[in-house]
């Protein structure tokens, strides 16, 4: 029963995740590009750069964070930076790509400074979000994401942690992860002995069941704002 | 709340679910920067008058309603069904909102919190608990359009009143075209206001300018925006723009309103004609010297306050400060200023509506970056704006006195 339940959430979901992933995205686009356009422009003034310009500034820059709060923008931009270097990391225990190691590094990037960062950065959001005024103005999905990703991350940052500073038992090697995730991309899954013998293994399935929840989540839940935030940056500026 | 009327009001919801509206809905991550940046919430600092509790009501609806996973898992969301207490915080929603849109300057994604709110605008109509006034006003615009040929003699004969004023100003022998009416082929139509004063100066003007203009049969001024209706809107936007065509007027000039002026430019598609704002057609004319204004005339320190609809929703941000600054001695800039400037709390309808205690206590923002000024004088170029910049003065007993741009330039023209 067991076997089955972590090879249920190692594989079978994992794929499930995916295709809800993708279909949920689809369903999404297709929402907003089937209603109507409106006739006006929404933007706002000044804009003091060219359009496509201003919308990577805003995306990316996050000026009204800035002017806001600078400790929150600081941790808005670690949380989002070392996210994009948590997926990079991932996408190393597909495979080895060159372009990656353009800067030779063992895989993960910054030693586990990255995950660290990241799960400092999920917790402030996260208290920050007990504290008035932003206590009354959080729904539930805004303290559950954060949850599920800071579940995800703390397995997923001590299954790192503890493979390359040698704790005991926790010696799974980058070739099995290569093995498991290179399985599920080409479709020939597979867990292999060091994953599935390992006393740790559960620690895995732990980090794969959340983050499989927190893909699915992500195209009905606010991540949408990954995507529609350049629709939105784009208008104010049109 | 009956089933029909929940189906009638889900309907109205649908119609305004437009490609904005869609990512809008979906994308806030309700991170707050947005939640004090309303002059509201500053006055009166309750989480229903903050952008983001502003829009929420509206979220919350549309989860229930029109998400699978509002349906199945209210919880997740804390998504609402449409009943008669939610209509009261649909009310409280919107028409506490100015459409200042400057929550939409601090809000990392660009959010257009009024554009979610026409939304609840719109179910308020079909709730049928929408202000009347605002229902009414509308309606009689629409109705003006549609009859024309009713009030056009009565009209023109108040015009010809008004003629003999801008004779006296000028200090001409004759009142004879000095505001011309159906006009073809003139440069500029101008669009004023019920009120003389908004037709009077801007004719000081451009008969100073030697302008080849024509003066509308309509007033700027759109009840249709401010209730909520976009069918309405339209309607009232089109008696001026079929007007323009048919007389084949190069520009529409736009009387110191706002909302007015943002409408016929922006939000109702191209046109055959420029639209410009009484605001630029002055600085133009000072450009090209086609008039003079006294320069330092105004010894008494003063200060601007951006409409909202002219400023950060307009991009007019230059002009009446340049006009400004050759007309007043001491001018003193606001802060925040600009696109960060603070709404008066006029805008949106709210001035035509029975809530002065409202608007003074929302208002208080306005007041201190007034009174940090040590300015005598404030001016504006919006008729919203000077009517509650007034609300405030008497309301907080401030010493300034409030000011139209297009009254101080017409008074203070090198004739």
């Amino acid at each position: 029963m067991r076997d089955t339940l972590y090879y249920f959430i190692m594989v079978p979901m994992v794929y499930l995740a995916a295709a809800v992933f993708v279909a949920g995205l689809f369903f999404k686009f297709m929402n907003v590009m089937l209603s109507p356009r409106i006739k006006g422009r929404l933007g706002l003034f000044p804009r003091r750069l060219p359009r496509a310009a201003g919308v990577l500034k805003d995306a990316f820059a996050l000026p009204p964070a800035f002017r806001k709060d600078k400790v929150f923008w600081a941790l808005i931009i670690a949380f989002h930076v070392a996210f994009v270097l948590l997926a990079l990391g991932h996408l190393e225990l597909i495979r080895e790509f060159a372009f990656l190691q353009i800067i030779p590094h063992q895989v993960f990037l910054g030693a586990g400074a990255v995950g660290i960062v990241l799960i400092a950065a999920t917790l402030y959001f996260l208290f920050r979000r007990f504290r008035t005024p932003w206590r009354e103005i959080s729904v539930p999905e805004d303290f559950i994401l954060l949850l599920v990703l800071f579940v995800t991350m703390i397995f997923g940052s001590h299954m790192h942690l503890a493979a390359r500073y040698g704790i005991a038992g926790f010696d799974i090697p980058l070739e099995d992860y290569r093995a498991y995730l290179g399985g599920l991309v080409s479709f020939k899954p597979v867990i292999p002995d060091m994953i599935a013998n390992s006393p740790h293994y559960i620690i895995i399935v732990i980090h794969i069941f959340f983050a499989n929840l927190f893909i699915m989540l992500f195209p009905f839940s606010k991540m949408i704002h990954s995507v529609f935030a350049f629709s939105a940056l784009s208008l104010k500026r049109k | 709340m009956e089933k029909e009327k929940i189906s009638e009001l889900r309907g109205l919801m649908k119609t305004r679910l437009n490609r904005p509206m869609r990512y809008y809905l979906d994308l806030c991550t309700r991170c707050g920067l947005c939640y004090d940046t309303c002059h509201v919430y500053q006055g009166i600092p309750k989480k229903e008058y903050s952008p983001v509790g502003r829009s929420e009501v509206v979220r919350r609806l549309f989860k229930k309603h029109f998400r699978l996973s509002g349906r199945l898992f209210p919880y997740w969301g804390d998504a609402a069904a449409l009943d008669d207490a939610v209509m009261d915080d649909v009310y409280e929603a919107a028409f506490s909102c100015t459409g200042c849109r400057r929550c939409m300057v601090h809000c990392p994604f660009g959010i257009d919190i009024p554009h979610i709110l026409s939304m609840a605008k719109l179910m308020l109509i079909g709730n049928g608990t929408a202000p009347e006034e605002l229902v009414m006003l509308a309606d009689m615009a629409v109705e003006k359009g549609e009859s024309v040929e009713v009030f056009r003699d009565g009209f023109k004969e108040n015009i010809r009143n008004l003629e003999k004023d801008v004779q006296q100003r000028l200090g001409l022998a004759s009142s004879e075209g000095l505001i011309p009416m159906e006009k073809k082929g003139a440069n500029i139509l101008y669009v004023g206001l019920s009120g003389a004063h908004s037709i009077v100066h801007p004719a000081v003007i451009f008969n100073r300018a030697g302008e080849n203009w024509t003066l509308s049969f309509f007033e700027g001024v759109n009840f249709g925006a401010f209730a909520g209706d976009p069918v309405k809107m339209d309607l009232i936007a089109k008696r001026i723009i079929n007007e323009a065509t048919e007389l084949g007027v190069k520009e529409v000039v736009m009387v110191e309103c706002g909302t007015a002026y943002r409408i016929l430019k922006f939000l109702t598609g191209e046109h055959p004609f420029r639209v410009s704002s009484i605001v630029e057609v002055i600085h133009r004319y000072i450009s090209e010297g086609k008039i003079k204004v006294r320069g330092g005339a105004i010894s008494e320190p003063l200060t601007y306050h951006d409409p909202c609809q002219l400023g950060r929703n307009g991009g007019i941000f230059d002009e009446p400060r340049e006009i400004l600054a050759i007309l007043a001695l001491d001018y003193r800039e606001m802060s925040p200023t600009r696109e960060y400037n603070w709404c008066c709390g006029g805008g949106g309808g709210l001035v035509a509506l029975d809530n002065e205690q409202f608007r003074i206590k929302s208002g208080k923002i306005k007041k201190d970056q007034i009174a940090a000024t040590g300015a005598k004088i404030v001016v504006s170029a919006c008729e919203n704006c000077i009517t509650q910049l007034g609300t405030i003065q008497t309301g907080y007993g401030l010493d300034v006195q409030v000011r139209s741009l297009t009254e101080l330039v017409s008074e203070n023209l090198d004739i």
